[in-house]
C-alpha cells in the first residue's frame, strides 16, 4: 500500500464535525480501512482458534475428594461431589458383587465438605451396621459403609491432604495466555471501530464511546479476575467477541443510539459476575430454585396477558420507553430450576414434575405466538431430560406430546403456517413472505470471506436485520469467515461443557452447562439456518451477537452456568476453591506462571483416571511422600 | 455422574448439526452465491434497483451493455442493441438465457473470495457487434434467427434472435401482439423448428454408414412417389439422379426411398448420435433446448422423417454443433460465448463421413444455388423449406473455409418462404460481414 502524505486532507479544521479518522488519517482512510477488511476476520479467526486451543490442550485433571477401601485394598477413587455406587457399570464407584443392585446408593458432599450417603433402589444400605433412612446418612472418615454383603471404608481427605493434591493440578492459562487474547481482542474492537468511522457516515462520538467503554470494561474485568486469581478466561472471550461483533451491529443500525447498547452491555456483565458467585453455593441455588420454578410461569403468563400484539405475537413488554422480552430471562430461570442434584433424579416425582413445568413454559410460548423461543425451550428441554433421566420412554412420550403441540400451532397461527409455506421457496416470494430472507442472503454472498467492512452494508436497514438476520449482516459486513467465527466460537463453548463435564462436581452444574449450550445452539440453528432458508424462518436471536437488550442480558446470565462448569484448577470464580474453606494451607494460585516443571506434557500424576495407579498404592494415610516426588520442594 | 457426564455428549449431538447445517449452507453459497449477489435490492451494487457496475463488451471491446454511476447504457447503435439483445439480456431478466440473466455474477464482478467489489466485472463475449447487427439488418423484420460460430476455435461470432425490442427504450410493445411472437425467447438456443430439407444431411450420413451400395444408386423422380401408403411430393420432375444430385436439387422421391429403407428407428439414432435431441449447455451455463426426432413407424412415416418432417424438431444451436463436426472432419469443437473461455470438443461423426458430407454440400453450390450468390466465400451449404402449420420456414445451413474465416452458421427465418429465396441471401449479407471484419 502507498501512503501518499500530500494526499493528508487538512480541510477538518473549518469544519465542526468531529471526524478523528480523517483527522488522523485524512483520505488515506478509506485505503486503510479497505486493507483492515482483509486483516479483520483473519484476527477474528485467531481469537477463536486461540480459545479453541487452550480449551483443547489445557489438562483437565479429575479432582479426587474421598476414598472407598474395599477388602484387599481394592481403591474406589471418588471424583465427584456426587457419586453413585452399584454394580452396573455406568456408577462411578462399581461394586462387582452379585448382592449389590445396579444402582445401589449415593454419596454427595456438601459444599462444607460433610458427606451423605443415600439409598438408591431396593438394596439395604448401611453405616456402621446402622441402616441408612431414606433421608439419608452423614458419613465421616473411618466409617464403614455397607452395600448389601460388601464392605467398604470410607476415607475421607483433610483439607491439608486435598490442597497438596491441588498444587499438582493445573491451572489453565499457561499454553494460551488469556491476556494475550484479550489484547487480540482489543485490536479486533480498534479495527471494528476504524472501519465503522471510515464506512458510516453517522457513526461518530457515540460509536468511539461505546467501543472505548467496551474495552475498558473488559479490560476492568480481565484484571480484576486475573488479580483475584483466576486464570481461565476462555468463555468470557468467547462471549465478548460475540458482543464486540453484535456492538458493531449495533453501531451500524442505530450509531446514535449506542449509550443504550453499552448500559446493556453493563448490566449484562454485572449479572454474569452476579450469577457466578451465586452458583459458588450450590446449598443457596438448591434454595431457590422452587421460587425459579414459579417465577419462570408467572412471568410467561403475565406477558401473555399484557404484551400487545405484534408482528403475530405477544412477547414484549413495554414500560415507559424501553420495552424487555421476558421470555430471554425466562430462560435463565428454566435451566436454573431444570438442572438438578443426583440425588433428585432418581426420584420419578422430579421428573415428572419437571416435564409439567417444561409443558407449561413451552405452552405459554406457543400461545404467545413466540414458535422460535418455544422450539428453543422444547430443545433444551430434550436435552436436559436425557440427562436427568435413563429413561428414553419418558423423552419419547415427551417428543410424541410436543409433535402433536407443534401440529396444533401450526394449524392455528396464520403467520407460522405462512413461514412454513415460504420455506425453502423464498426467491420466489421476494417482496411476501420471503422478502427478509433472500436479502439477507444477497447480502451474506455480497460480502465475501472477508466482508465490505463495518459500517458498509445495507442489510442492516431492513426490519429484524439486527435481530434475526444479524448472520446476515455479520457475512455482509465482516464477511463470511467473521461470521463462521461466530458460529464457531458457541461450538468451541458446547465441546468446553462436554469436556468440563467428565470432572463436573455436581451432575447440577453438569446439566445447567449442558442446557446453557442446547439453547444457545438451538438458536444458532433457527437464527442462521432460518435466515438462510435452510429451516423455517421463526425469529430466534443469535446468542451475545444479536441486538437486543433482553437477549443479551440473558445469554450472560447462563455463561455463569458455563463457567459454573469449568474445574481446572483455578479456572473460574463462579467456582469455589475448596481450600479456601478451611484455611487450608495456602496455595500459591495466584499466579500460574513458569514456576517450573509442570507443564512439560510428560504427563501428570493423578490424569490416568483409572484407579488405584502408582501413586497411590500405599493409601492416603501418609500421602507426603507420593505427591513430591523428584525433590520439586 | 458418571451417567450425567456421558450424557453431556447430547450437546455434541447439537453440535453436530450445527455443523451439519453450515455445510449446506456453504455448497448453497459456492452454487448460488452468484445469483443471491445479484439480487435487486443489494444495494451494493443496484442504485434504486438498476445495477451500477459491470460491462459487456464485443470481442473488439465495442460497449454491448454498461452500468455506469448515473445509468445503465447498451450499445450506442440501434441495430447493435437489438441484434445483440437476446445475448445480452434486459436488466430486468426478461430473457432467461442472456448474458445478464446467466452471468450476472460475473458482470457484477462477484466472487466467493471478495464478494461484489466496487470495480464490477468487464466480460467480453465472442460476439462480433457488426457481424451482428448485419444479421439482424439481413432479417429484416422476419422472425428468426442467425447464428455464426468458428468451427476451428468455437467462438461464436453472431447469436441474432427475432423480433426483439430496443433495451435502451425498453419493452413498449403489447407483449401479446402477435407480431412479437416469442421477443423473451432467443430462438436460436430456446426453440426447437421442423428442420425440412436440410435433415437430409443426417439422412445422408446414415445412408453413408449402413448402404453399402448407396453411393452407386441412382433413382428417378416424377414429381412424387408412393412410399408405404403415403404419397410423397417432390417439388419437381427431376428425372434420374445420382445421390448428390439428389441432395442438390433435395429430392424428395430420393429420400423418401431412402429414408424409408433406412427405417424410422436408425434416422433417429443419427439424430441423436449428431447431438440433434440433446440439451446442450452452452459455457456449461446457459441451457438450450433439446430437438427431437421420434421413431418413425412404417415405411411413410420414416420417408417424411428422413427429409425433415414427420415430427422432427431441431434446435437451430444444435444444428450448428452438426454443422461444425461436418467441417471440422467430424469433431465439433464445442461452441463458446465467453472470450477466451474455450469448451472442449468431441468426435461426433466418422471423419470420412464428413469428409462426403462436405463435398456434396459444396457440389449444392456449384451445381445448384449458385457459386455467385456467395461471392468470394466458398460456401459449402444445404437449403430447408420446412412445411409448418401457417407457412414454410427458410432454412440455409454450412460453412465456408475461406483461410481467415472458417465459419458455420444457420440461418432460420420463421414462416418466411423458402431457404434458397429467403434464408441464403442473408446467409451470404452476414458471411461478408463476417469475412471482411475477419480481414
Amino acid at each position: 500500500m502507498h501512503l501518499d502524505l500530500s494526499n493528508l486532507n487538512l480541510d477538518f479544521l473549518s469544519g465542526l464535525d468531529f471526524d478523528p479518522v480523517s483527522l488522523l488519517f485524512g483520505q488515506a482512510s478509506t485505503t486503510l480501512a479497505n486493507l483492515s477488511r482483509y486483516i479483520l476476520p483473519l484476527i477474528g479467526l485467531w481469537i477463536v482458534a486461540r480459545c479453541v486451543r487452550s480449551m483443547l490442550r489445557e489438562r483437565y485433571e479429575p479432582e479426587t475428594w474421598a476414598y472407598l477401601y474395599l477388602a484387599g485394598d481394592v481403591m474406589i477413587p471418588l471424583r465427584h461431589w456426587e457419586c453413585i455406587l452399584g454394580r452396573a457399570k455406568s456408577v462411578d464407584g462399581q461394586i462387582d458383587d452379585p448382592g449389590v443392585e445396579r444402582i445401589h446408593a449415593c454419596l454427595i458432599r456438601g459444599p462444607q465438605g460433610d458427606w451423605t450417603v443415600y439409598g438408591l433402589g431396593k438394596g439395604a444400605t448401611y453405616v456402621n451396621g446402622d441402616l441408612v433412612q431414606p433421608g439419608g446418612a452423614l458419613i465421616q472418615d473411618a466409617d464403614v459403609l455397607t452395600l448389601g454383603q460388601v464392605s467398604a471404608r470410607f476415607v475421607d481427605l483433610t483439607e491439608e491432604e486435598r490442597s497438596a493434591l491441588l498444587k499438582y493440578r493445573h491451572a489453565p492459562g499457561r499454553q494460551v495466555r488469556p491476556g494475550a487474547t484479550m489484547l487480540l481482542l482489543t485490536v479486533f474492537q480498534i479495527i471494528l471501530l476504524f472501519q465503522q468511522l471510515t464506512y458510516n457516515p453517522e457513526a461518530g462520538l457515540g460509536v468511539i464511546m461505546g467501543f472505548g467503554i467496551l474495552a475498558a470494561a473488559q479490560w476492568t474485568y480481565f484484571t480484576v479476575v486475573r488479580t483475584a486469581g483466576q486464570t481461565g478466561f476462555e468463555p468470557e472471550i468467547l462471549a465478548l467477541f460475540l458482543s464486540t461483533v453484535g456492538m458493531s451491529v449495533a453501531a451500524s443500525k442505530t450509531p446514535d443510539d449506542m449509550l443504550k447498547y453499552i448500559i446493556l452491555f453493563g448490566v449484562s456483565v454485572g449479572l454474569f459476575v452476579f450469577m457466578c458467585l451465586w452458583i459458588r453455593d450450590l446449598k443457596r441455588v438448591k434454595a431457590v430454585r422452587l421460587y425459579a420454578f414459579f417465577a419462570a410461569v408467572g412471568l410467561l403468563a403475565v406477558t401473555l396477558v399484557l404484551a400487545p400484539e405484534r408482528n403475530g405475537a405477544r412477547n414484549w413488554l413495554e414500560f415507559g420507553s424501553f420495552t424487555i422480552q421476558p421470555s430471554e430471562f425466562v430462560k435463565v430461570l428454566y435451566i436454573y430450576a431444570g438442572a438438578a442434584t443426583l440425588d433428585r433424579l432418581f426420584v420419578n416425582r422430579n421428573l415428572i414434575f419437571y416435564i409439567g413445568f417444561s409443558a407449561a413454559c413451552v405452552g405459554l410460548l406457543a400461545l404467545m405466538g413466540d414458535f422460535g423461543t418455544a422450539l428453543v425451550f422444547f430443545v433444551t428441554f430434550l436435552v436436559i431430560s436425557y440427562m436427568r433421566s435413563g429413561n428414553f420412554a419418558t423423552v419419547f412420550l415427551a417428543v410424541a406430546g410436543a409433535a402433536l403441540g407443534v401440529m396444533l400451532v401450526v394449524t392455528v397461527k396464520p403467520h407460522v403456517v405462512a413461514r412454513f409455506e415460504t420455506w425453502g421457496h423464498v426467491w420466489e416470494d421476494v417482496y411476501g413472505n420471503g422478502y427478509q430472507q433472500v436479502r439477507a442472503m444477497s447480502a451474506a454472498a455480497s460480502g465475501g470471506l472477508f466482508g465490505q467492512g463495518a459500517g458498509n452494508g445495507w442489510l442492516v436497514d431492513i426490519y429484524a436485520a439486527e435481530t434475526d438476520m444479524v448472520f446476515g449482516v455479520i457475512c455482509e459486513e465482516m464477511g463470511l469467515i467473521t461470521g463462521l467465527c461466530c458460529v464457531g466460537a458457541l461450538l468451541a463453548l458446547a465441546g468446553f461443557v462436554v469436556k468440563n463435564a467428565s470432572s463436573g462436581r455436581s451432575s447440577y452444574f453438569v446439566i445447567a452447562a449442558a442446557a446453557t449450550m442446547s439453547m444457545m445452539l438451538a438458536q444458532v440453528i433457527l437464527n442462521v439456518y432460518g435466515t438462510m432458508d435452510i429451516l423455517p424462518f421463526t425469529g430466534v436471536t443469535f446468542p451475545f451477537a444479536s441486538v437486543g437488550g433482553s437477549s443479551l442480558i440473558a445469554c450472560w446470565m447462563m455463561l455463569a452456568f458455563v463457567k459454573g462448569s469449568d474445574m481446572r484448577a483455578n479456572a473460574s470464580f463462579a467456582v469455589k476453591r475448596p481450600e479456601r474453606f478451611s484455611g487450608g494451607i495456602g496455595v500459591d494460585d495466584a499466579d500460574p506462571g513458569p514456576d517450573g516443571g509442570y507443564d512439560d506434557g510428560s504427563g501428570g500424576y493423578y490424569d490416568d483416571g483409572n484407579g488405584p495407579g502408582g501413586y497411590y498404592d500405599n493409601g492416603p494415610a501418609d500421602p507426603g511422600g507420593y505427591y513430591y516426588p523428584g525433590g520439586r520442594r | 455422574m458418571k451417567k450425567v457426564t456421558k450424557r453431556a455428549f447430547a450437546v455434541l449431538l447439537l453440535a453436530a448439526l450445527v455443523v451439519a447445517g453450515m455445510g449446506v449452507y456453504l455448497v448453497r453459497l459456492v452454487m448460488d452465491g452468484g445469483d443471491w449477489a445479484s439480487f435487486y435490492a443489494n444495494d451494493s451494487v443496484y442504485t434504486n434497483g438498476v445495477l451500477n457496475r459491470g460491462s459487456i463488451t464485443d470481442r473488439n471491446g465495442t460497449v454491448l451493455a454498461a452500468a455506469g454511476e448515473d445509468a445503465f447504457h447498451y450499445a450506442d447503435d440501434s441495430a447493435v442493441r437489438r441484434g445483440c439483445l437476446h445475448v445480452v439480456g434486459d436488466l430486468d431478466g426478461n430473457i432467461g438465457t442472456s448474458m445478464l440473466s446467466i452471468f450476472r455474477g460475473k458482470f457484477i464482478d462477484y466472487s466467493l473470495l471478495t464478494g461484489t467489489t466496487t470495480k464490477g466485472g468487464a466480460m467480453k463475449l465472442t460476439i462480433d457487434a457488426d457481424v451482428s447487427a448485419a444479421a439482424y439488418n439481413a432479417l429484416n423484420g422476419r422472425k428468426g434467427t442467425v447464428l455464426v460460430y468458428n468451427y476451428q476455435t468455437g467462438e461464436i461470432l453472431c447469436m441474432v434472435s427475432t423480433p426483439g425490442w430496443d433495451p435502451e427504450q425498453g419493452i413498449d410493445f403489447d407483449v401479446n401482439d402477435s407480431a412479437y411472437e416469442g421477443a423473451f425467447i432467443n430462438r436460436a438456443i430456446s426453440s426447437t423448428f421442423t428442420p425440412g430439407s436440410v435433415f437430409k444431411l443426417v439422412t445422408v450420413a446414415a445412408a453413408l454408414e449402413n448402404m453399402p451400395d448407396f453411393w452407386q444408386r441412382t433413382y428417378t423422380c416424377t414429381g412424387s412417389d408412393i412410399i408405404g401408403s403415403q404419397t410423397i411430393k417432390c417439388t419437381g420432375h427431376h428425372g434420374t439422379l445420382t445421390i448428390e444430385q439428389g441432395l442438390a436439387c433435395s429430392c424428395n422421391v430420393v429420400f423418401g426411398h431412402v429414408a424409408s429403407e433406412l427405417g424410422g428407428e436408425l434416422i433417429s439414432q443419427y439424430a441423436e448420435k449428431y447431438g440433434l435431441t440433446t440439451a446442450h449447455t452452452l459455457n456449461k451455463d446457459i441451457p438450450t433446448a433439446a430437438g427431437s426426432v421420434p421413431v418413425a413407424q412404417g415405411q411413410g412415416d420414416a420417408a417424411w422423417a428422413g427429409i425433415g418432417q414427420y415430427e422432427d424438431l431441431v434446435n437451430p444451436y444444435a444444428f450448428l454443433r452438426f454443422i461444425g463436426a461436418i467441417a471440422n472432419g467430424g469433431k465439433v469443437v464445442e461452441p463458446t460465448i465467453l472470450y477466451g473461455k474455450s469448451c472442449g470438443s468431441e468426435q461426433i461423426m466418422d471423419p470420412s463421413t464428413a469428409q462426403i458430407l462436405s463435398e456434396m454440400m459444396s457440389y449444392n453450390v456449384q451445381y445448384e444455388y449458385g457459386t455467385g450468390n456467395y461471392p468470394g466465400l466458398e460456401m459449402h451449404a444445404k437449403t430447408g423449406t420446412a412445411e409448418t402449420y401457417g407457412g414454410t420456414h427458410a432454412w440455409f445451413a454450412g460453412f465456408i473455409t475461406n483461410a481467415n474465416a472458417p465459419l458455420a452458421f444457420v440461418v432460420m427465418a420463421e414462416r418466411a418462404g423458402s431457404g434458397y429465396g429467403v434464408a441464403s441471401p442473408i446467409a451470404n449479407a452476414v458471411l461478408q460481414k463476417a469475412v471482411s471484419v475477419l480481414g
